[in-house]
């Protein structure tokens, strides 16, 4: 079934872009992550644990593994069925027009998403990590004529695949000191090695998750399409890291900086995120910096570790998705309907748009932890959990949690006033009602009353999630109602009237303080370029013969700690006769090809040394290299008529200088090769016997050569043609950039040399 | 330029062509037990795409197709074993006795290697698409 509903979605994404037809776009796509919710929500509260398996290379542990316990289930519900909520709303959202292509890469990026949160290997979790932030990036510069858009794309992308490259380091790290990479098959580990593993991972769930000092890029991100923004900035994408570091709780909890920095980071997250929610006039970026404000929240208690935290943590997930998802659709359905959203110039919307105000009132009570909605128990979780901790850590933890939440309160209560508020003059003008738009956005705030109302059974899918991560999550539940004895209960109604009074007086605030700046990614990144810039053309001269001599120098340095190696009692002159005649008029024709003046002359030459060498293979033995060789010098040869052409029959004088250089370069890189032939000569191939033997049974022929090359060893020709490949298409694509830029790209000025 | 001053040259490209193909045919099949097999095949199929070049004679000009085969039949041989359950790149040999060729026995090794074959000539359409090649074998090109 796991096979089938993440092949569904790549089916999907092939059928949406092959429609003859958009407009039924959003519906074809909507039906893979509509399977994956019914048959996810078919499984929560339920124990049993479905497994897909493929090996891919048995001996290097390499395997594509999915793993549905209750944790996969409960996040495959939100991944998929707010997908499917989208998917309806983007079609109200763009109201027409052809979105085929957003469509399929929204669904690319669910199908994604989903093999990342039921990924049981290390390398499967990656690679769907990876396609989350490409697919990503292409819906935030889903408007790609907007310089602004294709700004915060790339700021976006670069932050989160720099995170990702950190966390392939932590993998492996973590693999190694693990022993396997399979997730539900790691056993707790500590140690040196361990905790490097576990700085990585965290830094890399830090930037997918959007924490300090990384959150840079998801304000940038509102550039999208709110669909995009709703489903991956809120309930989906920015949720990555937090799952990351649930999954590893068992993995690397013990490691006693894990719950240090994550916490720390998190909780710092949380006040600095809520900071930036209130000082933004834009209702989306308000929206943007809570959420990084509830991730901070939501890391801090995953990364606490503790059953309770672990619990709250699963469940600010859950509540997180549900509102925060409903919010940005009422915002980006006041975003078409009147072309704005300035919470300052916005004026008489409670009355016009009476849908929004109802969703916006509803899912903000339930951001804001305020009853009867599902995000209060949620967050009295999160308190007790703080409460529970103890000393002086546990004091700072505490302080954290309710100051983040109180300003919570305060900019949810300065969003929803701010934006619903009359501001004298006329009213805003208001384009006409769309189902589509609307009815999601209806549907998931009257979800946070109904998680309330049922909050047991939600408390019956939570926990066993929760309980995959940290067995001490077992017996804590979702409560309705607290009691009036409860600590908890109190600091809660504290923060909400505190954050109430504060986001009163900031709404009333006619013109809040400008924003913060955030462009110091940006300011890096064009820093970078400029230092790629200045490099290349340090090092990218366009100067064939440097280039060469260059590589030449660098290669040969490669060989020097091989000079120890050579086992000189080995050496002897020759097996055969025939051989010194031969390796003479080699070295003959070498020195002839640089003492010829005439260019078709040192060819000549080149090829007397191509074909001499060609014949020693032959004498040794070997004629499947002898014939190779030859082939390439016949081929060669041809490339001369060509290459020479159009040069001038001699070649030009060269300084003194320049010529030691070049001989120079040449003798040091000739007798770098030869120390590397010698050095691995004494290697004698031991396993000759049985690859002669391995060739008759298995390959079924004669030419243990090729029977090497296309079968035994078939891994290795297998990457070699694909490198072959990849360097071809660059020839093709360098030489076509020079015609597309009419003859004057710098990159080319190699393929021009050459042609003149 | 060839084109222009020799036409023994190109009548001769033209009438070895298809010897030098039937050479490669040779090549592929023989690497099995003998000297041969994809690789050479391709370089002597990547010769007679040069000289057809130079002598300004019709070549294979979609480089991308040849890579686009090439890298689809490695890739096909290198994942149908997995579905068989075996591991990658396991070999199926086939051992049959046909009319006229007598016993005959080969594998999936084959058609990776003809992969390899179609990649090497690609290679060399490639390379000489870069140069832009073609000029050389027309008139007005002065040396």
């Amino acid at each position: 079934m796991i096979w089938i509903l993440l092949v569904a979605h790549l089916v999907g994404v092939v059928a949406v872009l092959s429609l003859p037809n958009p407009r039924p776009a959003f519906a074809v796509a909507l039906a893979a992550p509509l399977a994956s919710a019914v048959w996810a929500a078919s499984r929560l509260g339920g124990g049993e644990t479905d497994t897909a398996r493929l090996d891919w290379v048995e001996g290097l542990d390499l395997a594509v593994s999915f793993r549905v316990g209750p944790l996969g289930a409960l996040l495959a519900v939100l991944v998929s069925g707010i997908g499917v909520l989208i998917f309806v709303y983007g079609h109200g959202y763009f109201g027409g027009g052809d979105r085929r292509g957003f469509a399929a890469t929204l669904l690319a990026f669910s199908g994604s998403m989903l093999g990342l949160v039921w990924a049981d290997d290390v390398w499967t979790l990656f690679l769907f990590w990876e396609a989350t932030s490409v697919t990503s990036f292409l819906l935030v510069g889903t408007k790609s004529t907007d310089s602004a858009a294709v700004t915060a794309a790339r700021r976006a992308l670069l932050v989160t695949v720099a995170g990702g490259l950190v966390l392939l380091a932590g993998l492996l790290v973590l693999v190694d000191v693990a022993g396997t990479a399979t997730l539900s098959e790691m056993g707790p580990v500590t140690g040196d090695q361990a905790t490097v593993a576990a700085v990585l991972i965290l830094v890399g769930a830090f930037t997918k998750s959007a924490q300090l000092p990384f959150h840079v890029w998801l304000p940038g991100a509102m550039a999208a399409p709110t669909p995009v923004s709703a489903y991956l900035h809120s309930a989906t994408m920015v949720k990555a890291g937090i799952v990351l570091i649930g999954v590893m709780h068992p993995v690397l909890g013990a490691v006693d900086i894990w719950s240090g920095l994550g916490v720390t980071v998190g909780l710092l997250t949380m006040f600095w995120g809520a900071i930036g929610a209130l000082r933004h006039a834009d209702a989306k970026l308000v929206l943007a910096w809570g959420t990084v404000s509830q991730l901070g929240l939501m890391t801090a208690m995953m990364s606490l570790g503790s059953g309770k935290a672990i619990f709250a943590a699963v469940s600010l997930v859950v509540a997180h998705a549900v509102f925060k998802a409903a919010l940005f659709m009422a915002v980006g359905e006041i975003d078409i309907r009147t072309g704005s959203r300035d919470l300052r110039s916005l004026s008489g919307l409670r009355t016009s748009m009476p849908v929004a105000f109802w969703v916006m009132v509803f899912a903000g009570l339930s951001m804001a932890g305020v009853p009867p909605l599902l995000g209060f128990p949620a967050k009295e979780a999160a308190i007790e959990a703080s409460l529970k901790e103890t000393g002086a850590s546990g004091d700072l933890i505490l302080a954290g949690v309710t100051i983040g939440s109180v300003l919570t309160v305060a900019y949810t209560t300065r969003l929803v006033l701010a934006l619903f508020s009359d501001k004298g003059g006329e009213s805003t003008e208001v384009a006409p009602f769309r189902w589509a738009a609307a009815a999601p956005s209806v549907l998931l705030s009257a979800l946070g009353v109904v998680g309330y109302a049922l909050a047991p059974s939600v408390t019956d899918w939570v926990v066993p999630a929760a309980t995959t991560l940290e067995t001490a999550s077992a017996g804590y539940a979702l409560l309705r109602w607290p009691g009036l004895d409860s600590t908890a209960f109190w600091i809660s109604m504290g923060i909400v009237a505190g954050g109430a009074i504060i986001g009163a007086a900031a709404a009333r605030h006619s013109s809040p303080p400008e924003p913060v700046g955030a462009n110091n990614v940006d300011r890096l990144v064009d820093r970078t370029l400029d230092l790629a810039k200045w490099t290349t053309g340090r090092v990218q001269h366009g100067s064939l013969p440097i280039y060469l001599v260059v590589m030449a120098l660098v290669a040969s340095l490669a060989v020097i700690p091989f000079l120890g190696s050579i086992d000189t009692d080995q050496l002897h002159t020759w097996d055969r006769p025939l051989q010194a005649g031969m390796g003479t008029t080699v070295v003959a024709a070498a020195i002839a090809v640089a003492v010829i003046r005439s260019r078709i002359g040192a060819a000549l030459a080149l090829g007397v040394v191509g074909l001499g060498v060609s014949a020693l293979f032959l004498i040794q033995g070997a004629p499947d290299l002898a014939l190779t060789q030859l082939l390439v010098e016949t081929v060669i040869v041809v490339g001369f008529v060509i290459g020479l052409g159009g040069l001038t029959t001699q070649f030009p004088a060269n300084g003194f200088v320049w010529r030691s250089v070049r001989i120079g370069t040449a003798v040091l890189a000739g007798a770098a090769v030869t120390v590397a032939l010698l050095a691995s000569a004494e290697d004698t191939p031991s396993n000759r016997e049985s690859l002669t033997a391995a060739a008759v049974d298995e390959g079924g022929g004669n030419n243990l050569v090729n029977v090497i090359l296309t079968d035994l060893r078939a891994l290795d020709t297998l990457g070699e043609v694909v490198v072959l490949v990849v360097a071809a298409m660059g020839v093709l694509a360098l030489s076509r950039a020079d015609t597309a830029r009419g003859g004057g790209a710098p990159l080319s000025d190699d393929v021009r040399k050459v042609r003149r | 330029m060839i084109r222009g001053r020799s036409p023994v040259v190109r009548s001769a490209i033209r009438a070895a062509s298809p010897l030098a193909l039937l050479v490669a045919a040779f090549l592929f099949f023989a690497g099995h037990n003998q000297p041969g097999g994809g690789f050479a095949a391709g370089l002597v199929i990547g010769a007679v795409v040069a000289l057809r070049t130079v002598a300004g004679i019709g070549r294979p000009q979609d480089a991308t197709r040849w890579f686009a085969v090439g890298t689809a039949l490695v890739s096909v041989v290198a994942l149908a074993s997995l579905l068989g359950g075996e591991p990658l790149l396991d070999q199926v040999i086939v051992s049959e006795t046909l009319p006229l060729l007598g016993k005959v026995k080969s594998g999936s090794a084959l058609v990776f290697d003809a992969g390899v074959t179609a990649i090497v000539v690609g290679l060399f359409v490639a390379v000489f698409d870069g140069l832009d090649a073609d000029e050389l074998g027309r008139d007005e090109v002065q040396v």
